[in-house]
Order: structure tokens, then C-alpha cells, then sequence
């Protein structure tokens, strides 16, 4: 089954026309800060950030919890304006989100009332795709990720690793440029997460997107990049690049994606401790002060 | 099972008071039929679930729209909220004689009665709705491109829909209870008007009578509509049905 999904499949022998697929776009950061507004005031979460991904590039931002990972994709989105600097795909500046940079979140997001082919179809409706090519397309993409069978499965129905995969189907549907991943395997078994990594890398080599991922997960970014870029805190910022040069496909066990693993981690790590310090101080300074909650832990408790 | 023992307690202690001031549940079922036969209670009943649509529709429409810009509005919640809360607090027949002043004895005025005891629990569980959805499925829908009323309606709604209904329920039953003190004080056709009468003629079997159709008329909401509702949520988000 795998196979036949990766090769042509023979029923899309039988379409008119292959699909001509959205090239990758260049995406880049210039002198990029960003500040969040907060009841105490503003809160510097990017400190001028320099970042130049290339076209059908596969980047991987790594760096401690803080360090603004999902800031600099929210940027990349169009879901954040910078406080200063440009963001640019192609060169031009971005304004707002849209189909063409689309996100797979850490909980997959997906819509708990519709079907697994409907959200998949949720963005085309946007976009005012016909329904018959809508069908097609849904049907195509949950073949790739090899969830056809669950088509007509509601979220709930689904394990947390076909959700992430019907999250990827939903983020390709519009064949987007840039494909933005923020930790989207962090919730998963690592059996779960490396054939995931696996199915990330084999539609990166088919469609040649450009791809932004974020993860905590050092060995799973040396298996993913093309290149990591390593990123601090207090404030965030973009520390330095490691290239990582090894052939793809990579398979998960690959001793040369240890060997670099363990290199790149002895690099965070100092950032990592730094953290540890100051957030223990944090909770000594002020006992009995209000302990950040995070709010997917008491989702509908408050109805 | 749990009614037949009730409707069996009614009729041991009916029959062990042996008096007109408790008919047993056969009296009553006697009047019922009596009460179809002859006309009175289909046309109250009419009259009672005519106003009752009426008023809860535009309660529901206006209330989950109340709700939805007090969840999304800062500024709408900072000028409504506080009064909201405080006029929830208000038994919504309290504005019964105003509503009269105002539109004298209409239907203007019972209306405004049963729009104002079911908008407002409509209007918060909308708001504690639309509040909660997870800020996740709002990122992802923009991501797709979903702005303005598409957003609203296309996620947003949807996404507080399990809130949005137990909003819808207790309104019904609110704007059920408002309506029927309204009749009963505002005497012009309706169940409760026939309530006010069974008292006046001291007819005890018309009135439980009525208390009995009111019950069929609660359970039958539920049975044709909030429970089928609750039941395709269940199906959907994966909780149990209550
Ligand atoms: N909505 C917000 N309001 C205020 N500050 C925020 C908000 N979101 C993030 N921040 C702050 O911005 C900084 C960067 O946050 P961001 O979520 O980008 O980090 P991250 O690298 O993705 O972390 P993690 O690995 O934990 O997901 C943090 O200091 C955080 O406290
Ligand atoms: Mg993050």
C-alpha cells in the first residue's frame, strides 16, 4: 500500500492532468523584531532576527522553550506583523495569512465538527474550489497520507497520529508554498513520530515545498533539515545555522543523524541550563505568584 | 420507570385523599381528553406555542449574537458586560408591568417578557462558548485564508456549538417559564390563561391538567429537537450525550 502511495497510483492514471504543484518560495526575516502587548506592557519575544530560507528548502528551528520558535512562524504565517524589519516570500513583503503558507500544529487543530475529508476540503471551500475538483483533491491527498479508509471519521474517531496526518493533507490541500510545522509530532510515540518524519520527508522530496519546522527534538531535526538554525532566549533570537549534509532519504536509525544529534544537543544544551536557572529563580522570587496555566490542559473545562 | 412510579405515588395518594383538591391521574387524563375534544386546550396550546417560537427565535438569534460580540469585543463586553450579568439577576417576569406600560396589553409585551428571561442565558453560554474555542482552530482556520463573517460562521460558531446549545436549552426553558407567567397574570388566551381559569372555576383537574401538558410540552422539545441535537454533538465531538 505503501508503495503503490508513493509511486502513481493507478487511479490517477485515470485524471485529465496531473496536478502542476506550487513550487517552494523563499521566505526571509530582515532585521526582524517582535514584541507581544501584555497588560504589563510590551514583551520583546524576537530580538532582530536574520533569517533566509531558500526555495524547496527544508529548515529546522531548534532552541529552548522561549526562544520564539513559534513566533518566527507565526511571522513567517502572516498571523504576526513584525514590530520592526520585513518578512518577505519571494522578495515581497507578506501581508496577512493566506493559502499559500499553511500551518500544522502541535494538536493538529483539525475542525472536531466536520469529517477528516471535510476539513481537508475546509480550505479549498475557502479558496472557492468546485465541488467536483474539491472532491478530487481530498481524495487524492488522504490516499498520500494513507488515511482514505477514515474519510467519513470524525477527529475524535482518530488516533493522534492520523490526526497529525490528516493535519498535513488539510496544510497541502491548497497547495501551498510554504509549509510551517510547529512541533507537530511533539505529542506522539516515537514509533509514531519517526514513521511521521518519514512521511514528512517523502512528501518534501515529492512536492518540493519550502518547509519550516520547529521541534524540541534535536535528533529529529538532523533527520528532517537541510538545515537547523539554532535559536536562544531572553530575549529570542537566531543563535547560529548547522548545515546538515547527509543524503536523503535518511532513515530514522542512521548513525551519521545520531552522530550529528549529539553534537547539535551539545550546543543547545548551555542555552537549555541557562533557562533551567532562571525559571527556577522566577518561582523562588515570587511565591505564590500567578503560575502560568496552559490552556490546552483545561480545554472545556469552563463551560 | 421512573414516571410510572410517580404517576403511581399521584394516584395512591389521590385515592387515600379522596378529595376534589387532588384528582387522580385518571380525572385528569379525563380532562385532558375533555379539554382536546372541546377545543380549549389545542387553542391555548396553540396560542401559548405561537408566542413561545416567536419569542424564542428572536431570542435565539439575538442572543447568540449578543454573545459572540461580547466574547470577541472588548470594547461591547467593558459597555454590556456588567449590565448583563446584572440584568440576568432580574426574574424576567419582574418587567411584566413596564412591558405593559410600554406597549399596553399586547403581545408586544408578553413578547418582550419571554425575550428578555431567554436572550440573556442564551447571550452568556454563548459568550463562555465562543470564549473557549481552542485559539488553535481560529490560527488554523486564518492560516486557510477564513476572515470576517466567513470565520464567524464557518469556525467560530460551529467550534461553540456544544456550548452554544446547553445556552439554547436553558433559554427554551426560560423563555417556557416567562411565558407562562406572563399568561397567567396577562390574562389573553394561552395555557396559562386557561391555568388562571381552572383556578377561578376551582376546577383542580384543569389545572394539573395543564401542568401535565406543560410537562409533555418540555419533553417533547427535547425528544424532537435539543436531544437529537445533543446526540449529533456527542457523534461529532466524541463526549458522551447527555
Ligand atoms: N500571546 C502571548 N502574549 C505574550 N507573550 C507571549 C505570547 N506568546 C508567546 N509569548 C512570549 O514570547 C516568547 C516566545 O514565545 P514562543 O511561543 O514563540 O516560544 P517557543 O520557542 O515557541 O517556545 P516553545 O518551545 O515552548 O513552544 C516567550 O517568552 C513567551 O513568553
Ligand atoms: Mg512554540
Amino acid at each position: 500500500m505503501t508503495a503503490a502511495a508513493i509511486g502513481l497510483p493507478a487511479d490517477a492514471v485515470a485524471r485529465p492532468s496531473p496536478r502542476a504543484t506550487r513550487p517552494g518560495a523563499s521566505t526571509s526575516l530582515e532585521r526582524v523584531s517582535f514584541s507581544f502587548q501584555t497588560e504589563k506592557g510590551a514583551r520583546l519575544a524576537i530580538e532582530s532576527a536574520n533569517l533566509h530560507i531558500e526555495a524547496g528548502e527544508l529548515v529546522c528551528l531548534v532552541g529552548p522553550s522561549g526562544s520564539g520558535k513559534s513566533t518566527i512562524l507565526n511571522l513567517i504565517a502572516g498571523l504576526l506583523a513584525p514590530t520592526e524589519g520585513r518578512v518577505l516570500e519571494n522578495g515581497a513583503p507578506i501581508d496577512g495569512p493566506g493559502p499559500a503558507r499553511a500551518m500544522v500544529f502541535q494538536d493538529a487543530a483539525l475542525f472536531p465538527w466536520l469529517t477528516l475529508r471535510d476539513n481537508v476540503e475546509y480550505p479549498l471551500q475557502l479558496a472557492g474550489t468546485p465541488k467536483g475538483e474539491r472532491r478530487a483533491r481530498s481524495e487524492e491527498l488522504l490516499r498520500m497520507v494513507h488515511l482514505w479508509r477514515f474519510a467519513q471519521s470524525f477527529p475524535h474517531e482518530l488516533s493522534g497520529g492520523m490526526r497529525q496526518r490528516g493535519a498535513i493533507a488539510r496544510a497541502l490541500a491548497t497547495d501551498p508554498a510554504v509549509l510551517l510545522m510547529d512541533e507537530p509530532f511533539a505529542a506522539l510515540d516515537a514509533q509514531t513520530r519517526e514513521i511521521l518524519q518519514g512521511e514528512v520527508e517523502r512528501i518534501f522530496l515529492e512536492t518540493r515545498k519550502t518547509v519550516v519546522f520547529v521541534t524540541h527534538n534535536v535528533r529529529e531535526a538532523v533527520r528532517l533539515a537541510d538545515r537547523i538554525v539554532l535559536m536562544g532566549t531572553r530575549p529570542g533570537r537566531i543563535l547560529r545555522d548547522v548545515i546538515i549534509d547527509l543524503p536523503r532519504p535518511r532513515a530514522a536509525n542512521d548513525e551519521r543523524v545520531a552522530w550529528f544529534a549529539a553534537d547539535v544537543a551539545g550546543e543547545i544544551r548551555s542555552e537549555v541550563e541557562k533557562i533551567a536557572r532562571e525559571e527556577a529563580d522566577d518561582a523562588w522570587v515570587a511565591p505564590g505568584g500567578r503560575v502560568r496555566v496552559d490552556p490546552r490542559r483545561n480545554m472545556g473545562g469552563g463551560i | 420507570m421512573f414516571a410510572s412510579i410517580l404517576v403511581g405515588t399521584w394516584a395512591a395518594a389521590s385515592s387515600l385523599a379522596n378529595s376534589p383538591l387532588l384528582p387522580g391521574p385518571i380525572a385528569v387524563g379525563r380532562t385532558i381528553a375533555a379539554a382536546l375534544r372541546d377545543g380549549t386546550l389545542p387553542r391555548a396550546l396553540g396560542t401559548s406555542l405561537l408566542r413561545l417560537l416567536v419569542g424564542y427565535a428572536v431570542s435565539l438569534g439575538c442572543g447568540v449574537l449578543l454573545g459572540v460580540s461580547l466574547a470577541r469585543s472588548p470594547k461591547t463586553k467593558s459597555a454590556i458586560g456588567p449590565l448583563i450579568l446584572g440584568l440576568s439577576s432580574v426574574p424576567s417576569i419582574c418587567w411584566l408591568p413596564l412591558a405593559i406600560l410600554w406597549f399596553g396589553l399586547s403581545e408586544w409585551a408578553i413578547q418582550t417578557v419571554i425575550v428578555l428571561g431567554a436572550l440573556l442565558p442564551i447571550a452568556v453560554a454563548t459568550e463562555g462558548a465562543v470564549r473557549h474555542v481552542p485559539p488553535q482552530l481560529i490560527r488554523a482556520a486564518r492560516t486557510m485564508g477564513a476572515r470576517g463573517p466567513r470565520l464567524l460562521f464557518g469556525v467560530m460558531i460551529p467550534a461553540a456549538f456544544p456550548g452554544i446549545l446547553s445556552g439554547a436549552k436553558l433559554g427554551w426553558t426560560f423563555a417556557l417559564r416567562s411565558l407562562m407567567a406572563g399568561e397567567l397574570l396577562f390574562v389573553s388566551g394561552g395555557l396559562g390563561q386557561l391555568l388562571e381559569t381552572g383556578r377561578d372555576i376551582g376546577d383542580t383537574a384543569l389545572v394539573l391538567a395543564i401542568i401535565v401538558t406543560i410537562v409533555a410540552l418540555g419533553r417533547a422539545s427535547e425528544w424532537l429537537l435539543f436531544g437529537r441535537l445533543d446526540r449529533e454533538v456527542g457523534r461529532r465531538w466524541g463526549t458522551e450525550a447527555a
